[in-house]
């Protein structure tokens, strides 16, 4: 967990949005200076912050030059609760005392079905899939289509032209399994961009799953071991040091360091409110009002912003963007000549049908094509954070091929990409094994959790996708500051729950949580008990709630 | 409209920062060409004087480059305009995101100005990322055009034989074999989940295993002092980061391995302070290219002088091109220097354990009882050239100093590798008896094949070159066939050899001083080894024609020319 130190603004000009701010109660003028107690009553009347991942530090090492320096404090600060959690992980049978990790979000329910599929010859553990074994991709298993084309599929050397095994083709290797394949190509210096077989397949996994309405290319994907690579690539090559990008906050706080590390790229904030003002239609809703604010703010300081980070499904909000409201934050960019990144690494974890998700790359027309740029990865969708597979897909030569010359240092093991082109070739498999599957579980997981929460009476937002319940803790608190939140996640830690709190993902209100559902029952079970343990022996501020309190989401919001 | 009124208004700024940055410069040129160099040593003050010539040379052009590619398409003199964009937005009409072609004839002109032809130049881009493509381009130029046309043996003979890129083909069937056995399929959970950031405990666990076995070092080593990343390059170019400000410099002995200055620059902005070795023999150098403290102090004290920051010294051993193994007591030297001045000393071992000749006996750093400066001494090592596997991404870092484990920790994040990559490199790395019963024996015994062939090769053309028993390289000195002598030159005869489908690496690439020398790779299968010299020996006797047909002309024009008392200028007494 770590935080960053935000400047802090209010908007006093008048400003576009200025309708959101006439009705809040009339402290508007001292606001500046009752705002840094941030009593529990009092609106929170700041809409955008500029982050400046450097400003805490004040020890310097002999050893590390200055950025060095504040690279290893992000590095010390950012793993408190992983680090303890690391060192006490909880183990059923041999640590069953230990910290139980409801804070990192990864998938957890799943990896019965994915190590059958990446490793047939891994013992048979875990639950068997309702839907059989028939095509878990055993060998001999296969569709019969693969099994065919096996047979006639070239034997490869090294030195080869353009690696020869093309689409639907599958090398002659496959007796063993179509996992195990090393062929000497595979361990040679690549195509930076990526595989040409396993861009190829990205392209064809993409249009198919992000229903896109013309074929996507191959030339336009760039893969690389991971979405933070992607991150940080991008705001290299797209911004000059100290410049920014925007970003709807609460967010995923690691892309802070993402874009920082290496590119000296700052985060503008978008603040959210959870309180439904106006025309608004949900919490923590994302309106363009807010966009133009935070870029005007932004700008006023001299910060000049560079693009627009949307998250979609949204971490930590679990929210989803409407293709209309997609396509007005990308007007928007238009507008201001922003790039957009549409990070969707949990497209494919939509567990509720009727939120209605579209990715980006289905709308028919995307208003600044050249700017918009996609980033998709294994790591949610597929449970595989530990693969590191991320992948880019950008209509835009120059920015493909400018982050494509950094790959160098962002590249991905040949027998990894053979084995993901293997996977996301597979559309029988994940269509009929591994998605059902997979939603099935995270939505009994996410009804646990929200049935659990309710009883407690406690509010939380969540619209059926991801990995992980944004739960309002407000009333926990003594005191609406960050350091109470903090106590409060130490007093979860301290009963071997580790959960994240809102300041890691820069939310402006203390008191919320995100609270990862998708772990195996038991480890579930258990995490919610220690949970409710601890909020049970918290006093609650019974009468002293604040007024403006969110009021649990109806209807699809829950 | 709003947005093409922006649009032009901001290339309009651009455009005129770099008319005057464009005239500072040139202000800065007519300075240098106009003041006399002032006592000291002459011969040295004309040197570097030469060389500041020639650097801001480059930036003229360069910046010259990027005002014509700014120029909407269509300018008078360009003759390969792309077609425009098609897409519906607002910089279809400036070509944005297309490639802008630089004229050959003032490509000719300035060697580095050629080097931005092709290069992608657009507005979507920041200066850096620009730079990026730019520098990419410019350095896997010949990389990338061969993997458009590889040599096959069956398929494409006629394609690009690679001698260039210092990738290990000699044994890629023994790994492939063994990493397609059953050890190496296994997945667990942790395997897929998110790990340590600094590499799975198990893996570090064997590296540092590994390395207290292969560097003979006196104590076991550390796990804790291990961080893996995805690839050397990678370790490298975050080492950058968290020792050097942008701007800051690291001295490097040249000629010395391209990719440094690749990874230094761009991520970090981090400066290569060249100490330039000299072919020749002297006093002071017992054998060509030999490094010494004197001249690691000269070119450190000059740097100071010169304002810039010095922050570390890298040193490679085996040397990569030149493939020397430092003697303990010169690394111990060299050690003792870095410390003096209070510097880093980055120590890449990628090559260790190729070493092929028997006579030799290569030291790690890791084996010296004590380090002058424990905590300043980062040994870079990886898979990718000792075992042939350039593609697995596998690069670690062995530190002493905590803080900088930290911060390189850090950098996990971006340069990680899989788990189950992770996983087959452990099984790897701890089959000791495989490595060391049938690996590194049939390994060995390839290279020096390969090398007694190349070498026989080379002294039957004539040509000159270092003998060293280690690396897939040997340094080679082609200056006979070049005339004049120069990096011009140089580089047209790495274009001859390119016309004639062979890539080798010009010296240039290794920031070597003197022109004439160029890198060849002969960790290649025998039967592509052969085609390659093949080749090469055709390169050299064409050129060799010409040279002498060239002398010929030039004697005849003397001839002509001698009644003439003023032509001075003439190329043929340019070149005695």
């Amino acid at each position: 967990m770590f935080t960053l130190p935000q400047k802090e603004f209010r908007m006093t000009t008048a400003c576009p949005g200025s309708d959101s701010i006439q009705d809040l109660p009339s402290n508007k003028g001292d606001g500046l200076e009752r705002e840094c107690s941030r009593k529990p009553d009092q609106k929170l009347l700041k809409f955008y912050g500029v982050g400046d991942p450097a400003a805490e530090l004040s020890s310097s090492s002999p050893y590390l030059s200055s950025r060095g320096s504040v690279i290893k404090w992000f590095w010390d600060s950012a793993e408190e609760g992983y680090r303890t959690y690391h060192m006490d992980e909880y183990d059923e049978d041999k640590n069953p005392s230990g910290i139980i990790n409801l804070g990192t979000s990864e998938n957890k329910l799943c990896f019965d079905l994915l190590s059958r599929r990446v490793s047939p010859t891994a013992p048979l553990s875990g639950i068997p899939s309702s839907k059989g074994l028939s095509s878990l991709g055993f060998p001999g298993m296969l569709p019969p289509e693969s099994r065919l084309l096996a047979s006639v599929a070239p034997v490869l050397e090294s030195g080869d032209p353009p690696l020869p095994w093309g689409p639907r083709s599958l090398p002659s290797g496959l007796s063993q399994s179509d996992m195990l394949q090393v062929e000497p190509a595979l361990l040679q210096y690549p195509d930076w961009r990526g595989h040409l077989f396993l861009r190829e397949e990205v392209a064809r996994f993409l249009s198919f799953y992000c229903r896109s309405p013309a074929p996507l290319k191959p030339e336009n994907v760039v893969v690389l071991n991971g979405c933070a690579s992607l991150f940080s690539a991008l705001a290299t090559v797209l911004c000059e040091a100290g410049e920014a990008f925007l970003i709807p906050a609460p967010y995923y706080g690691a892309i802070t360091q993402h874009v920082y590390l290496y590119g000296n790229v700052r985060l503008v904030c978008v603040y959210l409110d959870s309180e439904v003002t106006g025309l608004e239609t949900r919490p923590f809703q994302l309106t363009v009002e807010k966009l133009e604010m935070a870029l005007q703010g932004a700008n006023s300081e001299g910060v000049k912003v560079k693009g627009l980070i949307l998250i979609n499904p949204q971490n930590p909000l679990g929210d989803i963007y409407s293709p209309g409201e997609l396509q007005e934050y990308l007007e928007f960019a238009k507008r201001h000549e922003l790039h957009v990144m549409v990070d969707e690494v949990y497209m494919l974890s939509v567990f509720e049908e009727s939120a209605g998700y579209r990715s980006v790359l289905s709308l028919e027309r995307l208003p600044d094509p050249q700017r918009t740029h996609v980033m998709w990865a294994t790591s949610k969708d597929f449970g595989m954070s530990g693969l590191r597979f991320g992948t880019l897909y950008t209509e835009n030569r120059a920015v493909a091929t400018a982050v494509a010359s950094l790959c160098r240092y962002h590249g991905l093991s040949g027998l990894v990409q053979y084995q993901m082109a293997q996977l996301l070739r597979d559309h029988d498999w994940i269509n009929q094994v591994y998605l059902p599957e997979n939603h099935a579980r995270l939505k009994a997981a996410h009804t646990y959790v929200s049935e659990d929460l309710r009883a407690l009476g406690i509010p939380f937002v969540s619209r059926g996708a991801g990995f992980f319940i944004w739960v309002d803790l407000r009333k926990y608190l003594p005191e609406a500051t960050f350091e109470e939140e903090v106590l409060l996640w130490r007093r979860f830690l301290e009963n071997k729950v580790l959960l994240s709190f809102g300041k890691a993902f820069e939310c402006k209100e203390p008191g919320w949580f995100r609270l990862v559902f998708s772990d195996k029952t038991h480890r579930l079970h258990l995490g919610m008990q220690r949970v409710r343990q601890v909020l049970e022996g918290q006093p609650q501020l019974a009468d002293g709630a604040p007024p403006h309190q969110i009021q649990e989401p109806q209807g699809p919001h829950r | 409209m709003r947005d093409q009124a922006l649009r032009y208004r901001s290339i309009h700024t651009q455009l005129m920062e770099m008319v005057l940055t464009l005239q500072q410069t040139v202000e800065d040129h007519i300075m240098q060409l106009t003041t006399r160099p002032q006592q000291r040593d002459l011969a040295l003050e004309e040197q570097w004087h030469r060389q500041a010539i020639r650097e801001q040379e480059a930036l003229l052009g360069r910046l010259l480059f990027q005002i014509v590619s700014f120029l909407p398409a269509g300018a008078p003199g360009d003759q390969s305009v792309q077609p425009p964009c098609t897409s519906t937005d607002s910089r279809g009409d400036v070509g944005g995101g297309q490639p802008v072609q630089a004229n050959r004839q003032t490509g000719q002109m300035f060697y580095q100005e050629s080097d931005f032809e092709n290069t992608v130049i657009s507005y979507d881009l920041s200066n850096r990322g620009i730079d990026i493509s730019a520098l990419y381009h410019l350095s896997f130029r010949d990389y990338d055009t061969y993997q458009g046309n590889k040599y096959h043996k069956d398929k494409n003979t006629l394609g690009y034989i690679n001698l260039g890129t210092s990738e290990n083909k000699l044994c890629t069937d023994l790994l492939a074999e063994r990493l397609s056995q059953s050890d190496m399929t296994y997945v667990d959970e942790d395997l897929l989940q998110y790990t340590d950031w600094r590499g799975q405990p198990f893996l570090r666990k064997e590296v540092a295993r590994f390395l207290t076995f292969y560097c003979k070092t006196p104590k076991p080593l550390d796990p804790e002092n291990v961080v893996i990343l995805n690839g050397c390059s990678a370790v490298f170019s975050a080492l950058a980061m968290v020792l050097c400000d942008p701007g800051e410099a690291f001295l490097v002995p040249t000629p010395s391995y391209g990719g440094f200055a690749f990874s230094t620059h761009l991520y970090a902005k981090v400066k290569l302070v060249p100490v330039h070795l000299e072919s020749q023999v002297t006093e002071a150098n017992g054998y060509p290219f030999q490094l010494t403290v004197d001249k690691l102090e000269h070119t450190l004290l000059r740097a100071k002088i010169e304002g810039k920051k010095v922050r570390g010294l890298v040193l490679i051993n085996p040397q990569n091109p030149l493939g020397d193994v430092y003697s303990q007591d010169s690394m111990m030297e060299y050690l003792e220097f870095a410390k003096k001045y209070n510097l880093h000393v980055i120590v890449d071992e990628m090559y260790m354990l190729s070493v092929f000749d028997e006579a030799i006996t290569f030291h790690s750093v890791l084996s010296m009882k004590s380090l002058p400066d424990p905590n300043k001494t980062h040994v870079i090592w990886g898979a990718s050239k000792d075992f042939c596997i350039s593609g697995f991404r596998f690069g670690a870092l062995y530190t002493h100093n905590r803080e900088v484990a930290s911060a390189m920790s850090c950098f996990g994040y971006l340069h990680s590798i899989s788990g189950i990559a992770q996983y087959k490199l452990r099984q790897l790395l701890q089959d000791r008896e495989w490595i060391d019963n049938i690996y590194l024996p049939s390994y060995h015994f390839r290279l020096q094949e390969a090398h007694r062939y190349v070498t026989r090769k080379l002294k039957a053309s004539k040509v000159p070159f270092l003998n060293r028993g280690s690396g897939l390289y040997v340094w080679i000195n082609l200056k006979q066939y070049l005339d004049p002598c120069t990096f011009e030159e140089e580089l047209l005869l790495h274009r001859r050899f390119l016309d004639h489908k062979l890539i080798l690496s010009p010296g240039k690439t290794f920031m070597c001083k003197e022109p004439g020398w160029f890198r060849l790779i002969f960790a290649a299968r025998p039967h592509l080894l052969r085609n390659a010299m093949r080749r090469f020996q055709q390169v050299l006797v064409e050129q060799a024609q010409e040279r002498t047909v060239k002398q010929l002309e030039d004697a005849m024009k003397e001839e002509v020319s001698t009644p003439q008392p003023e032509a001075p200028a003439s190329p043929a007494l340019r070149k005695s």
